[in-house]
């Protein structure tokens, strides 16, 4: 009853506070980002840029055909500015090195093919058709983009010329080697007559979606850990300690109380962010258990954090370098295929996953449920060991 | 006045030391910097990851291994196991006379479209010899990811810079010494000016030990100081008003999250929107910066984009400034 009550007058005060709203109107600013800025199927930034040393019927033969197929289109001519640039190229055989410096600047015309995803429409990549070679050259060094030469041997065979940044790896330019080695069209043949099986066991998310994991777990979840031990310092500030060591309650219902509202918070937060963007897609009964455990979790860490510090500003550098640490994980989220096993130890790491499982259709509910119970327990801990701590420091 | 600003300054100095927090604010970017430079190698190796059966040919898996990352398992259910994992894995396990690629079916276009073409090259015998390619090679060692995340960890130092005026202005509202401050011969500029030079010295340290760490030390030195002082200013200029606007340590800190939106949301910007829509960022300085500071890292940078890309931050700046100036003087007083 008492830790009732004691929620119910914390929550009365955040509602009169600043804080809470402005957690609201951020959480709105996001959803607004979400809807209105990111594109459900964004296009690709990609570009390459192409000379072409063929006859024009051979070039517009290779196009042709991706057109027809529905994954190229041509666009609008472009205006491309050449910048006045040196550098050095090495031909990676023979090791010979070409130097190249030009002074000034130069306007040039490319023809432009857009490369299109079938089945979303947005574009997945943009090549620039370009007259005269050393201007392709020219913009693939200063765009840091792929540039390619065509051409035919004197026995009309196609040859390859790549330009390549020098960062690639050496898998991405054997590739390069081997893709040019058959005949390109028994690789077609062979290409097509690939077996490919999909599990689908798992949904998609699309880019807007995508995010949402992301805006929850750090501006929820973890925001949680920044927050209480602010609207702790605050109340040691305000003498509101001195005033409750005088009461019967006990420091843990006061702790609780405080993260509480901090749960709360996050809960309608979250629900701001997620419900216009997901809809009745995701299971929310889970959806709230993660964001109830996740949020406590990292609140009770940062009651525990904030208890080993005199003031707020002290506490906060602490925090903050722990709070950037806890988004490393958000790389192995963007780029599936980096992720080390050491990144998995982070707490942000199963945060991530589990909220992309409880939206996706489809997803892991026995990963969300096990993480759930993992949370808890764990921010049981760090609760029982931040009351042991707050038990000697929070007094009169 | 400069000594009096001189001396504001060093007693800012002492009293973030006592904090810890300047501190943490130098130690934060530093520790970033170490995390990108052991980050980087392996997110830059990021073709495609297989996963094959041990029982499969040898010439295959070797043939794979040349490419790919490879993973090896003992039967087809564990091979499905590993596909139905979260990262991106897929499976080529033998089936008949040839091969089945096997897909979760949340891969990336380009994941499937690798493996397929993978296979299809070691079914007609492919090799990187006799080829019709030649490569030729600019010889940059730094990939653009890494240069995007050192361009990241130098907004947020940005950031840091404001974020710690705006605790500090907290901290001498609640111990009242604005109050006393204007009882001394110290002009309100003075204290402005003297309270900056803390954040904007203390972050531009950490963006120079950074970028050592990062191995950018070849960048222009002249073009990194001008950029960061500039976009600094704004920075310093948000802090300010955040922190006298602030009536405590919980405003201040909630504010924190105020200051992150735009940086994070040019950042986000400038590297997804395409070349149409970048116009839709010119509004914030911070994307400017972030531009500048993208084409400084990859050494593209020329003189006249890097001077108009600061004149936009430095306009942007002042209309921010004498929108937030009556705030800034009217909390001073």
């Amino acid at each position: 009853m008492k830790l009732l009550s004691s929620y119910i007058k914390e929550m009365k005060i955040a509602a009169r506070g600043f804080y809470f709203y402005v957690e609201l109107g951020i959480a709105i600013i996001m959803l607004l980002i979400l809807l209105f800025a990111i594109a459900e199927n964004p296009d690709s930034k990609s570009k390459e840029y192409l000379f072409n040393d063929l006859p024009d019927a051979m070039t517009d033969a290779f196009v042709e055909e991706d057109i027809e197929e529905g994954v190229a289109r041509w666009a609008d001519d472009a205006e491309l500015t050449l910048k006045p640039i040196a550098f050095e190229i090495t031909n990676e055989e023979t090791g010979e090195l070409a130097s190249y410096n030009y002074d000034e600047e130069k306007i040039v015309t490319a023809r432009v093919l857009e490369k299109v995803n079938t089945q979303t429409g947005a574009l997945t990549g943009t090549t620039y058709i370009l007259d005269n070679e050393e201007d392709m050259i020219r913009l693939s060094y200063a765009e840091q983009a792929i540039g390619a030469t065509t051409s035919l041997d004197d026995t009309g065979r196609l040859r390859y010329k790549y330009y390549l940044q020098g960062y690639e790896t050496d898998r991405m330019v054997d590739l390069l080697y081997v893709l040019h080695n058959e005949d390109p069209d028994v690789f077609a043949a062979s290409f097509d007559s690939q077996q490919v099986r999909t599990l689908d066991t798992f949904g998609t998310l699309n880019s807007r979606q995508g995010l949402v994991p992301l805006f929850v777990a750090f501006a929820g979840s973890l925001m949680g850990f920044f927050i209480v031990m602010a609207y702790i310092f605050l109340d040691k500030d305000e003498g509101v300690i001195k005033a409750f060591a005088v009461t019967p309650s006990s420091v843990w219902k006061y702790l609780l109380s405080k993260t509480m509202v901090i749960m709360t918070t996050v809960v309608v937060s979250s629900s701001i962010i997620t419900i216009p963007v997901m809809g009745g897609q995701p299971n929310y009964l889970l959806f709230y258990l993660f964001v109830i455990t996740t949020t406590f979790a990292f609140a009770t860490l940062g009651l525990l954090v904030a208890s080993f510090s005199k003031s707020l500003t002290q506490a906060f550098g602490a925090l903050f370098v722990l709070a950037i640490m806890l988004m490393l994980p958000a790389f192995s989220y963007f780029i599936p295929s980096f992720d080390p096993v050491w990144l998995r130890f982070f707490p942000t790491y199963p945060v991530l996953q589990g909220y992309k499982e409880i939206l996706v259709v489809g997803g892991n509910v026995g990963y969300v449920l096990m993480y759930s119970g993992v949370f808890l327990v764990g921010g049981t801990l760090l609760f029982l060991l931040a009351n042991i701590k707050f038990k000697k420091t929070l007094t009169v | 006045m400069l000594k009096k600003i001189l001396r504001i300054f060093i007693r800012d100095i002492k009293s973030t030391k006592r904090e810890q927090i300047a501190l943490y604010i130098v130690f934060a970017p530093i520790l970033l910097a170490v995390a990108i430079t052991l980050f980087a190698p392996g997110l830059n190796d990021t073709t495609v990851n297989l996963a094959l059966l041990k029982s499969d040919e040898p010439a295959h898996i070797e043939y794979m291994q040349q490419f790919a990352k490879v993973e090896l398992y003992d039967d087809l259910e564990a091979l499905e196991t590993r596909v139905n994992k979260r990262d991106d894995v897929v499976a080529i396990a033998p089936k008949g006379d040839g091969y089945e690629i096997v897909l979760q079916g949340n891969e990336n276009e380009i994941v499937q479209t690798y493996s397929t073409m993978l296979n299809s090259l070691y079914e007609i015998g492919a090799t990187p010899e006799d080829t019709s390619a030649t490569i030729m090679s600019f010889g940059k060692t730094v990939p653009p990811l890494k240069t995007m995340l050192v361009n990241m960890l130098v907004s947020l130092t940005v950031m840091l810079a404001g974020m710690l005026i705006a605790l500090s202005i907290v901290t001498e509202k609640a111990e009242n010494t604005i109050n006393a401050l204007n009882v001394t011969p110290l002009s309100q500029t003075g204290f402005v000016i003297g309270k900056s030079m803390t954040g904007g010295l203390v972050s531009l340290v950490s963006i120079v030990i950074a970028l050592f760490i990062t191995g950018y030390s070849g960048v222009n030195w002249l073009m990194v100081i001008l950029v960061g002082v500039t976009s600094m200013l704004l920075s310093l200029i948000i802090g300010f008003v955040q922190g006298l606007a602030s009536s405590d340590v919980i405003e201040a800190a909630t504010n924190v999250k105020m200051i992150f939106l735009p940086i994070a949301g040019s950042i986000v910007g400038y590297e997804l929107l395409s070349d149409k829509w970048q116009w839709t960022m010119y509004w914030s300085p911070f994307y400017w910066a972030y531009k500048a500071n993208d084409m400084i890292l990859s050494k593209t940078a020329d003189w006249p984009t890097v001077l108009l890309c600061t004149g936009m931050v430095l306009v942007l700046t002042l209309a921010v400034f004498f929108i937030a100036r009556p705030k800034i003087r009217k909390g001073l007083s």
